[in-house]
């Protein structure tokens, strides 16, 4: 048997503890004495450890052990978490995190031993406690282990006190005692929530033989493996460690509740097939050195309750809190499912849908006689738009996933430019398509550096201005219509409109005169133009005006927009418009000249007919009035370049379109219909203009582009 | 030249019609060849694609090698041919001819490369001009032609 199987859940249950560890340290940051936090804090560092010592990456593991020797003396509160310690802390968490990239893809940790970082981490244990080390290790088993209640139920958990030895494993035993050896018994308890229960189990066994060896086990291995156990087996094995060193190598490997374990004598061995009754005599003996160890898990769950961490994120914590309140075991019940397999269904979901638009454009040329069958085709097509959703919820992803490390990064950079700034979240649940949460978290970050960087003053600027000192940015993620929006608001110093005009001037992107008809709005914009930036030196954070163009070109890859609102003095705000989902979408059909159209009916707000006469006209543009505002008129025809048809209609037909709060009327021949449409792109050679955002196959075959709205308005 | 031996492979090539001249086009580049059919327009695309096709469910881009090779516009007639060409794993494109004739073999050492220098936006697109029987056919460098 080897590890490589387990690989996988080792680096998902890695990724979890660093990313619990990166959130617990910066409230650590803030709140030294948040005992919950460092319980937490400690508790992920002891899995990491056992987890990197079972997987045999021990450079991992040394590196997890220093820092969990701090962590082990802030929480029993012989030092305390100063700003040096936290910085080394969170560099120590990085090299983790390099250990974990290079495990992803060599499967191996890599040879950088951050020499640095463990010698820092032993300085300050030094200097935080002086000598007391050794004393106060011990400390925390004491006080868990001593839980007097739970005694009893001792007794009944050491099910291997019940094993029958057979003669063999008794010679095995007779002759360890020999060979200055010791025969343990032990019953491992698997924490309920545990979803590989064999994996544990192996990694279990995996952690003894290197400690000794087993002669024994209930349930045998092989049905152990097949994972043919409830929560527990037991197990005796033969080692030249002592009963502490043996247990503690069981309890380290994770998701283990609890290790019931004993020294088991040849007596013991000799007497238990014959009388079970009297066991209860060696029992008795035994007790003394029988210690109970209740991993960190299960002794604090009721303290878990930190509302900020209960999402999904953590579904093993939000599990465990629901067992303490309802005393049953509540299992986020998911399964890993490869992407391109979910690519597989939505494309046989999409032809399913062509299919059906086929049917219904048969249905509609002939339409006596055909009640029954356009029954049916409604029946298929009820049919085919549930599959639609649910196969689209399951691509779903809360945005947590992407932003749950902007709060560390913040935090970084406010150090790194010397200000004082905080990061406040909302809607981390809002989900979106999976194909757009791997590509979001670049501009997302961009964004922010570009707030902390840019909008936020230094604490001297910003007293000066009367503000508090320390500078907010807030995320907020929320779902509007068929959009997710992403707002990303400081309260820095905004755009300084003349200083971006004159930098666009003396760049050459504007001239002086396009600069004074320029109004505050248009001029913000400037700053998602190619290379442009106006902060007066490059810093490393940014600066080098490779950054909102990029972030622009690329939700706009993803058929979102992002525009900037900013006032000088008060702050910024960047809003970033997203699709919720990327395949199919409901559309209006229409006609423009001779060509057919898809508009996605996220964007359409009303339909109107207007007169000829209605139109009116502002700055030689044409708008016109609709109950009470003026709406500006688009011909779709002049901007699609589509030859004309020869008659004249009598009168207008307008779909209004929104975006935000802007409204704009696009003049169109003819509406055909509603229709859910599949999103199909058009190649990689053909270059097509922001205004086509892709193209769908109709009921008979023909291709219809979809007009991406967002661009005319 | 540092290659003594001369290894004479032969490649296959589907000779195409454009007007009066014959191109070819090496045949592992061609995924399939497809009668013309409806055009949706693009607006705003490059002046040589004609639009956009529906390839058994795939939406697919479908260049005039004619306005390409600024030659006359197409007239579509029952010859006129959509040739869909799979450069690698990349997506497909088509490109619109007037007729698809034959395949023929022709060997390395019938190939006559062409000069490179040329004018602007005929040179690029050749690799070389072969020889089939008495015939001349134009070989075309079929990654220059369909990327920009």
């Amino acid at each position: 048997m080897d590890v490589s199987q387990y690989l996988e859940i080792f680096i998902d249950e890695t990724r979890e503890h660093l990313q619990a560890l990166n959130e617990h340290i910066l409230i650590l940051e803030k709140e030294p004495d948040n005992q919950d936090t460092i319980n937490e804090i400690f508790r992920a560092a002891h899995s990491l450890k056992g987890m990197a010592g079972t997987m045999g990456y021990t450079r991992m593991q040394r590196l997890t052990h220093d820092m969990e020797n701090v962590f082990s003396e802030i929480r029993n509160g012989n030092m305390t978490a100063s700003d040096d310690l936290v910085d080394v802390l969170f560099k120590g968490l990085d090299a983790l995190e390099n250990y974990l990239d290079n495990i992803v893809e060599t499967a191996a940790e890599g040879t950088e031993d951050n020499e640095d970082i463990i010698t820092r981490l032993n300085e300050i244990l030094e200097i935080g406690t002086g000598k007391m080390k050794e004393v106060t290790k011990e400390a925390p088993k004491a006080t868990s282990s001593s839980k007097a209640e739970e005694k009893p139920a001792v007794d009944e958990k050491a099910k291997y006190t019940s094993f029958v030895y057979a003669e063999h494993e008794r010679h095995a035993i007779a002759s360890a005692a020999q060979q200055n050896m010791k025969a343990y018994g032990m019953t491992v308890y698997v924490d309920e929530n545990c979803l590989l229960k064999a994996a544990r189990a192996f990694l279990v066994f995996k952690a003894l033989e290197d400690v000794g060896t087993i002669i024994k086990s209930v349930p045998e291995i092989q049905d152990i493996e097949d994972e043919k156990f409830d929560f527990d087996f037991s197990i005796a094995i033969i080692s030249p460690e002592s009963i502490d060193k043996v247990q503690k190598v069981v309890a380290n490997v994770s998701e283990i509740k609890e290790v019931v374990i004993s020294e088991v004598s040849l007596e013991d061995a000799n007497n238990q097939d014959v009388v079970a009754k009297e066991e209860t005599v060696d029992e008795e003996a035994t007790k003394a050195s029988e210690i109970k160890v209740t991993s960190e898990e299960k002794s604090e769950p009721a303290q878990l309750a930190q509302p900020a961490q209960q999402t999904s994120a953590q579904p093993k914590q939000g599990a465990q809190n629901n067992q303490a309140k309802a005393g049953k075991p509540v299992v986020n019940r998911t399964v890993r499912v490869d992407i391109e397999k979910l690519d597989v269904l939505m494309n046989l979901v999409s032809e399913l849908i062509i299919a059906k638009n086929g049917l219904v454009s048969i249905g509609g040329a002939n339409r006596e006689a055909r009640t029954g069958f356009n029954e049916q085709i409604e029946y298929l097509e009820s049919i085919t738009t549930n599959l639609h959703e649910s196969v689209m919820k399951v691509r779903m992803v809360p945005i947590e996933s992407v932003v749950n490390r902007f709060p560390r990064m913040i935090r970084d950079l406010a150090k790194k430019l010397d200000k004082k700034m905080e990061l406040y979240m909302s809607g981390e649940d809002t989900e979106l398509d999976r194909t757009v949460i791997d590509e979001i978290g670049d501009p997302l970050m961009h964004i922010l550096r570009n707030s902390a960087d840019h909008g936020i003053e230094s604490a001297q600027v910003r007293a000066a201005a009367g503000k508090p000192e320390v500078g907010t940015i807030n995320l907020n993620a929320y779902q509007e219509g068929n959009n997710v929006i992403i707002e990303v608001v400081d309260d820095g110093g905004g755009v300084n409109v003349d200083k971006v005009k004159a930098k666009a001037i003396a760049t050459g992107v504007i001239t002086q005169e396009q600069a004074d008809a320029m109004t505050d709005k248009e001029a913000v914009d400037l700053l998602f133009r190619p290379s442009f930036s106006t902060a007066d030196k490059i810093s490393d954070v940014s600066g080098r005006g490779v950054g909102l163009d990029v972030v622009k070109s690329k939700i706009e890859s993803l058929g979102g927009d992002v525009e900037c609102h900013s006032t000088l003095g008060v702050g910024s705000r960047f809003i970033i418009r997203l699709p919720l989902t990327l395949a199919i979408i409901q559309a209006l059909m229409v006609e423009i000249g001779t060509e057919k159209y898809a508009l996605p009916l996220g964007n359409i707000q009303t339909i109107e007919d207007v007169e000829y006469n209605e139109i009116k006209y502002v700055q030689s543009k044409e708008v016109i009035n609709l109950r009470g505002s003026v709406i500006p008129l688009v011909r779709m025809d002049e901007i699609l370049d589509v030859p004309r048809k020869d008659e004249t209609p009598s009168s207008l037909t307008v779909v209004i379109v929104a975006k935000g709060d802007k409204k704009v009327g696009l003049i169109v021949s003819s509406l055909i219909g509603q229709q859910e449409i599949v999103i199909k792109p058009l190649g990689k050679y053909i270059n097509i203009n922001k205004i086509i955002s892709g193209a769908t196959i109709l009921g008979d075959g023909e291709v219809a582009l979809i007009l991406n709205v967002n661009t005319l308005v | 030249m540092e290659e003594n031996i001369i290894v004479n492979e032969t490649k296959q090539y589907i000779v195409i019609r454009l007007g009066n001249e014959q191109f070819g086009i090496d045949i592992k580049y061609i995924d399939n060849i497809v009668r013309m059919q409806r055009i949706t327009r693009v607006p705003m695309a490059q002046d040589y694609f004609k639009g956009v096709i529906n390839l058994r469910g795939e939406v697919i881009p479908v260049m005039s090698l004619r306005v390409r090779f600024e030659l006359e516009d197409d007239v579509i007639d029952t010859k006129t041919r959509i040739i869909i060409i799979k450069m690698d794993s990349q997506s497909k494109v088509g490109i619109l001819v007037d007729q698809v004739k034959e395949v023929v073999t022709i060997g390395t050492e019938e190939i006559e490369k062409v000069a490179q220098g040329g004018p602007e936006g005929s040179g690029q697109y050749l690799d070389g001009v072969g020889k089939n029987g008495e015939e001349l056919i134009t070989l075309l460098n079929i990654a220059n032609v369909i990327s920009d």
